[in-house]
C-alpha cells in the first residue's frame, strides 16, 4: 500500500518554525500539492518526507510503517529534484539505469525499464548525450524518468516545472499528469505556481508560514477558501479583498438553487445588499469584515443597483481574449475581467455588480463564514 | 575599442625589416649573441647580448602596439620584466651551450656547436642521474597523491575545529627548505634522531637510515611527500567541496551504494584536480634540489644525485659550465614537455567543470 | 547548466570525525611541533635520549637568535638577524606586491585585449615558471655581477617579482575572464573612461583572486634558497640563507637555535595563510575551480 501520513510534523532550525506540527494523509494513488509562497515550509516538508531532513517532532509514515529512522534509501521513495540533479558525467541512458542498480536486476531487464521510460517521455533520441547537451525540457524529462523507472513506495516532486518557460510549461503538465496517473502511488509535489497545482492535484494543501491553511480538492479551494490567505492566492487575477462593515442581515431565504442570506455592507462610501452564505447572520451588525470577490464575479452595469458600487476606471490591461480593469474608488481598489470586446475609457466611472450568489464573507479573524 | 587579433606573421614576410617583425628581430638576436660570446672578451659580449634581447622585446611590443592594441600597453611591464630575467638569461644560456666555457678561466670560449650535447647524452653518468630523478620522482609523487587524497577526504565535511586543523595540516607547506632538511636529517639521525629511538623501543639497535642508497631514498621521498601532500589536499578539497550537494542526494534516494556514489559523482569532479596536481609535483619533483642537498647531499656518494643536484655540482663545483649548461636545457626541454601537458590539463579542466 | 551556487555545500560529517580529524592532524603536524618544542629546549635536552617531552622551557634560543656569541667562548655578539627578519620581509611583501600590480594589470589586458596567439605567449609565461633554476642561475648570476645588482634589495626584488609575474597573471587573467561584461558596458554608457572601468567596475570584483594570488606568491617567495643564496649580499641577506649558514657553523649544528629561526620564520607566513585561507584553495587550483 503506497500511502503517506504526517501527524504532527514539525521542523525546527533553531529559533526558526520552518514547519509547525502538520498532519497530512495522501492516500495511494493520489496526488497532493503542497501550495505556498517561498519559505513556507512546503520543500521542508518535502525533504523531510524524503528523509533527507530531520524531523524535530513528528511521525512520518509510508506505506503504514514508521520511517522517521530511515535512510532516504531504505524509505524507497523517488524524487524529482527542482534543480533535477542529473548525473552530469552519465548519459540519459546511465541517469535513467542508476536507480535499478540498487534492485540488482540484469542488464536485460535495466535495459527493458529505460527503454520505457525513454519511449512514454520521448527521450529516445537523447539516450546517448550527456546532461550538458540537453535542453532544458529534455532534462526536466530526464529528471522524471529517474524517478518513475523504479518502483518506489511514493513520489515526491520539488517545483518540477519551475524551471520551464510558459509554453513548455503546459506541455509538461499534461505530460505529468498523465504519467502520473498512471502510476497509481502516492505523489507529492511540492509548487508555488497555482495553476500547476490546480491542473495536476488531486488535493490542494496551501501552507503559509509552516501551517496547512487549508487542503481540499481544487474545486474546493478555489470555490470555497477557507480563509483570507487562501482566498486571495488562488485564482489569477487575484480576488477583490474589500473591507466592509456589516450593517445587518435578513432572514434565509433560497436563491439561485442556494441557502443564502441577504445582507448589507457599508464599503467605503457607499453600501450593497449582497446574497450571502447565512452563517453572516450569527455576526452583529457592525461587524467589521471583508469580502472577497472574484474579477469574474464582477460585472459592468449601466445603472446603478443595489448590489453594485461606483468606481472609476483607472488602468486597462487588455489580456488577450479578456481584459482586466482596475477601477478605483477613494481608497477601495478593484479588479474586474470583462469580454475584449467591452468598451472602457480611462477615468469613465462606472457601475460594478456583485453576481449574485459569489461573494465570500471573510471575519475579522480572517476566516470565511460558511454554513 | 575594437579588439583586432593579430597574426603571427608580419606584413612583407621573414625577412621584412621593419620594427614588428620580432621573429626576425629573435633569430638575429641568437646569431649576435653566439658570435659575440665568441669571439668578444665576456664583459662585451654580455652587453651585446643584453642589447640584442631588449631589441627582440623592444620589437615584440612594437608589433603588438603596431596595431594599435592597448593591450600592448597594459602588458608590457610584465613582459619587459619576464623577458629580461628569464627569456634573456634563457638565450645566454642557450648561447652558452654550445661552447666550451668554464666560468672560472680566463680562455675564451670555445666553439663546440653540439657538442656539449652530445656528450650530456652520451655520459653514463648522467644517464644514472636520471635513473635515480625518475625513481625519486615516481615514489614522492605517488606518495602525495595517496597522502593528498586520503588527508583531503578526512577534511571534505564540516567539523568543529576544521579550520585549525587544516592550518596544521598545511604548515610543511610552510616551512623552509633549509629547515626541513636540517630536521629530518636530525629526526634521521641514528643515535639521538627520532626515527631511530622510536625503532629502538622494538629492536634495540641503533637504527641508520641515511646511509644506504634505499635508505636516504626513503628518508628524501618521506620528506618530501610529508612536505608537499598538502598540496594535493588542497587541490582535491577543493574538487570534493565543488560537487553539488544535490548530487549526493539524489543518490542517496536513488539508493546508490558507497563506491558508486565515489566512482560516478566525486570522481569525475576531482579528476582533472588530481592530473593537475599529478603534473605539477612531477614537474617540481623532477627539478627537486633542496630537499635532496640539504638532507644528505645526495648521498650516500653520489647514489641519491638527482639531476639537479648534478648540475649543480658540475656547474659550481666542477666549473664545467657549459657542459652543465647543455644538460640544464636538457632538462629544460622535458620541462617544458610536461608543462605543455599541464597546460592541456588546465584548459581542459577549465572546460569541463561541470 | 543548473544553477552552481548552492547553499550548504560542505555537508556534515558523523560525530566522532572531529576525533579522528584532530588525531591524524596531530600526527601529521608532529614533526612541525618537534620543531617549534625543540626551540625552547636547552641544546642538551634537544639532543636527550630518550627524547623528552617534559622539559624545562627556556627562552634562551629566542634570544640567542639575535645576539649570541660566534666563536666559542667568545663574547655575545648582535648576530644581524633583526635585519635578516627584516630582509625577508620586505623583500617577500614588496615583490609580491609588485608583482600583484603588475600582474594584474596584464592579465587585465591578456583578458581584455586577446591577441591570436594569446595561448601561445601565456604558455610560455607559465613556462618561465617552470624553468628548472639551474638553467637560468648562471646567466642571472653574471648579470647582476654586471649591471652591479648583486647584492642589492632592487635585484633580487626584480627577480622574485619575475617569479611571481607568471602565477599572478594566470590567476588574475581566469578571474576577469568570469567577469560579466554587461556591468562593464554599463559603466562606459554612463561615459566612464578605460581606466575608471578596471578600478571601479572590475577590480573590487576580483579581490579574492588577489588575496589567493598574495597568499600564494608569498608562500612561495619566503622560502626561496638557492637564488638568494646567490644574489643577496651581507645586507639583503633573507633568513633562509642565514639559516643555512648556521648550520654550517664550526659549531656544529645548533638544534634548538635553529629550531628557534624556524618557529619565528613560521610566523608571519602561518598568519597570512590562517586569515586567508579561503583564498588559498582558489590560488592552488589556479582559479579553475570555483567555490
Amino acid at each position: 500500500m503506497s500511502t503517506i501520513e504526517l501527524r504532527g510534523l514539525t521542523k525546527a532550525f533553531g529559533d526558526l518554525m520552518a514547519v509547525k506540527s502538520i498532519d497530512l494523509t495522501v492516500a495511494a494513488g493520489e496526488v497532493v500539492c503542497l501550495l505556498g509562497p517561498s519559505g513556507c515550509g512546503k520543500t521542508t516538508t518535502l525533504r523531510m518526507i524524503a528523509g533527507l531532513e530531520q524531523e524535530t517532532e513528528g511521525e512520518i509514515r509510508i506505506g503504514g510503517a514508521r520511517v522517521n529512522r530511515l535512510t532516504p534509501a531504505e524509505r524507497n521513495v523517488a524524487m524529482v529534484f527542482q534543480f533535477y540533479a542529473l548525473y552530469p558525467t552519465l548519459t540519459v541512458r546511465e541517469n535513467l539505469a542508476y536507480p535499478l542498480h540498487a534492485d540488482r536486476l540484469d542488464a536485460g531487464a535495466i535495459e527493458a525499464h529505460v527503454r520505457r521510460v525513454s519511449g512514454l517521455l520521448h527521450l529516445d533520441a537523447v539516450l546517448n548525450q550527456r546532461p550538458g547537451q540537453l535542453a532544458e525540457g529534455e532534462k526536466q524529462r530526464v529528471a522524471v524518468g529517474r524517478a518513475i523507472v523504479r518502483d518506489p513506495n511514493c513520489f515526491l516532486f520539488d517545483e518540477p516545472l519551475s524551471r520551464l518557460d510558459v509554453q513548455l510549461r503546459e506541455e509538461m503538465r499534461s505530460q505529468i499528469k498523465e504519467v502520473l496517473e498512471g502510476l497509481n502511488k502516492a505523489t507529492v509535489i511540492v509548487t508555488h505556481d497555482q495553476l500547476e497545482a490546480l491542473t495536476m492535484a488531486d488535493r490542494i494543501a496551501v501552507m503559509r508560514n509552516g501551517v496547512i491553511e487549508q487542503c481540499a480538492s481544487p474545486h474546493d479551494i478555489f470555490a470555497k477558501p477557507a480563509n483570507l490567505f487562501v482566498a486571495g492566492f488562488i485564482g489569477t487575477p487575484q480576488m477583490n479583498l474589500l473591507p466592509a462593515v456589516l450593517i445587518g442581515s435578513d432572514d434565509c431565504g433560497v436563491r439561485q438553487g442556494a441557502v443564502t442570506s441577504s445582507a448589507r455592507f457599508r464599503i467605503g462610501e457607499g453600501t450593497v445588499q449582497l446574497a450571502v452564505d447565512p452563517a453572516v447572520g450569527r455576526l452583529a451588525p457592525e461587524s467589521s469584515v471583508t469580502l472577497g470577490i472574484r474579477p469574474r464575479g464582477l460585472e459592468l452595469v449601466a445603472e446603478p443597483q443595489p448590489d453594485s458600487l461606483a468606481a472609476r476606471i483607472d488602468l486597462i490591461e487588455p489580456m488577450g481574449a479578456e481584459t482586466l480593469l482596475h477601477l478605483v474608488d477613494g481608497r477601495l481598489e478593484f479588479r474586474i475581467v470583462v469580454d475584449r470586446r467591452t468598451e472602457a475609457r480611462m477615468g469613465e466611472r462606472v457601475n460594478l455588480r456583485f453576481r449574485p450568489g459569489q461573494t465570500h464573507v471573510f471575519d475579522a479573524s480572517e476566516q470565511r463564514l460558511a454554513s | 575599442m575594437a579588439v583586432t587579433a593579430s597574426g603571427v606573421r608580419t606584413r612583407g614576410g621573414f625577412l621584412a625589416l621593419s620594427w614588428s617583425n620580432w621573429p626576425l628581430a629573435l633569430v638575429a638576436a641568437l646569431i649576435v649573441i653566439v658570435l659575440a660570446i665568441w669571439l668578444l672578451p665576456g664583459s662585451v659580449a654580455f652587453w651585446i647580448s643584453l642589447a640584442a634581447a631588449a631589441l627582440v622585446a623592444f620589437s615584440a611590443v612594437a608589433f603588438a602596439y603596431g596595431r594599435r592594441n592597448n593591450g600592448a600597453l597594459l602588458v608590457a611591464p610584465a613582459v619587459a620584466l619576464l623577458v629580461v630575467m628569464n627569456i634573456f638569461p634563457l638565450l645566454w644560456s642557450l648561447g652558452l651551450s654550445f661552447f666550451r666555457y668554464k666560468a672560472n678561466s680566463i680562455q675564451p670560449p670555445v666553439w663546440l656547436g653540439i657538442n656539449n650535447f652530445a656528450t650530456v647524452l652520451n655520459n653514463a653518468d648522467v644517464w644514472d642521474r636520471l635513473r635515480t630523478t625518475g625513481l625519486i620522482m615516481i615514489l614522492t609523487v605517488s606518495c602525495q597523491l595517496i597522502v593528498g587524497f586520503l588527508l583531503a577526504l578526512l577534511f571534505e565535511k564540516q567539523f568543529r575545529g576544521r579550520r585549525v586543523l587544516l592550518m596544521l595540516v598545511l604548515t610543511p607547506m610552510m616551512l623552509s627548505y633549509v629547515a626541513v632538511g636540517a630536521f629530518f636529517r636530525y629526526y634521521y639521525e641514528p643515535t639521538f634522531g627520532l626515527l631511530s629511538q622510536f625503532i629502538r623501543m622494538f629492536t634495540g639497535e641503533h637504527f641508520l637510515l641515511l646511509n644506504t642508497p634505499w635508505g636516504a631514498r626513503a628518508g628524501i621521498v618521506f620528506a618530501d611527500a610529508w612536505m608537499w601532500s598538502p598540496f594535493v589536499m588542497l587541490l582535491v578539497l577543493a574538487g570534493l567541496v565543488s560537487v553539488p550537494s544535490y548530487l549526493y542526494e539524489a543518490a542517496e534516494i536513488d539508493r546508490a551504494s558507497w563506491w558508486r556514489k565515489f566512482r560516478t559523482i566525486t570522481f569525475p569532479y576531482i579528476r582533472g584536480l588530481l592530473l593537475l596536481a599529478l603534473l605539477f609535483r612531477t614537474i617540481e619533483a623532477f627539478k627537486l634540489f633542496d630537499v635532496v642537498f640539504l638532507l644528505n647531499e645526495g648521498g650516500p656518494g653520489t647514489s641519491n644525485e638527482t639531476i639537479a643536484l648534478y648540475i649543480y655540482r658540475q656547474s659550481f663545483q666542477y666549473n664545467k659550465t657549459s657542459y652543465s649548461t647543455a644538460l640544464a636545457y636538457i632538462m629544460l626541454f622535458v620541462v617544458v614537455v610536461l608543462t605543455n601537458l599541464y597546460l592541456y590539463a588546465v584548459n581542459r579542466r577549465a572546460r569541463e567543470v561541470v | 547548466m543548473a544553477a552552481r551556487v548552492v547553499s550548504r555545500n560542505v555537508r556534515q560529517a558523523r560525530p566522532g570525525w572531529a576525533a579522528l580529524a584532530t588525531i591524524v592532524s596531530f600526527i601529521y603536524f608532529f614533526p612541525v611541533l618537534w620543531i617549534i618544542l625543540t626551540a625552547f629546549k636547552t641544546y642538551n635536552d634537544a639532543l636527550a635520549v630518550p627524547p623528552k617531552w617534559l622539559f624545562t622551557p627556556t627562552l634562551d634560543n629566542f634570544v640567542s637568535v639575535f645576539s649570541r656569541a660566534m666563536t666559542y667562548q667568545g663574547a655575545a655578539v648582535d648576530t644581524g638577524f633583526d635585519l635578516f627578519f627584516f630582509n625577508s620581509i620586505f623583500i617577500a611583501m614588496t615583490s609580491v606586491a609588485v608583482a600583484l600590480v603588475i600582474g594584474t594589470v596584464a592579465a587585465y589586458g591578456f583578458s581584455r585585449y586577446p591577441l591570436k596567439g594569446n595561448e601561445t605567449y601565456l604558455f610560455i609565461i607559465l613556462t618561465t615558471r617552470m624553468l628548472p633554476p639551474i638553467v637560468v642561475i648562471i646567466p642571472i648570476f653574471i648579470m647582476f655581477r654586471e649591471v652591479g645588482l648583486s647584492g642589492t634589495y632592487l635585484g633580487v626584488i626584480l627577480l622574485y617579482t619575475a617569479f611571481n609575474l607568471p602565477f599572478t597573471i594566470w590567476m588574475m587573467k581566469s578571474f576577469f575572464d568570469e567577469l560579466s561584461r554587461e556591468v562593464e558596458d554599463a559603466a562606459r554608457m554612463d561615459g566612464s573612461s578605460e581606466v575608471k572601468v578596471f578600478f571601479k567596475v572590475c577590480l573590487p570584483q576580483v579581490i579574492p583572486g588577489l588575496a589567493a594570488t598574495a597568499v600564494f606568491g608569498l608562500i612561495l617567495t619566503w622560502n626561496e634558497y638557492l637564488f638568494a643564496l646567490l644574489l643577496t649580499g651581507v645586507e639583503t641577506r633573507t633568513v633562509p640563507v642565514a639559516m643555512g649558514q648556521t648550520i654550517g657553523g664550526a659549531i656544529g649544528v645548533r638544534w634548538g637555535l635553529l629550531a628557534a629561526i624556524e618557529t619565528l620564520f613560521l610566523i608571519p607566513v602561518v598568519s597570512v595563510t590562517f586569515l586567508l585561507q579561503n583564498q588559498l584553495l582558489r590560488g592552488v587550483t589556479f582559479g579553475t575551480v570555483k567555490r
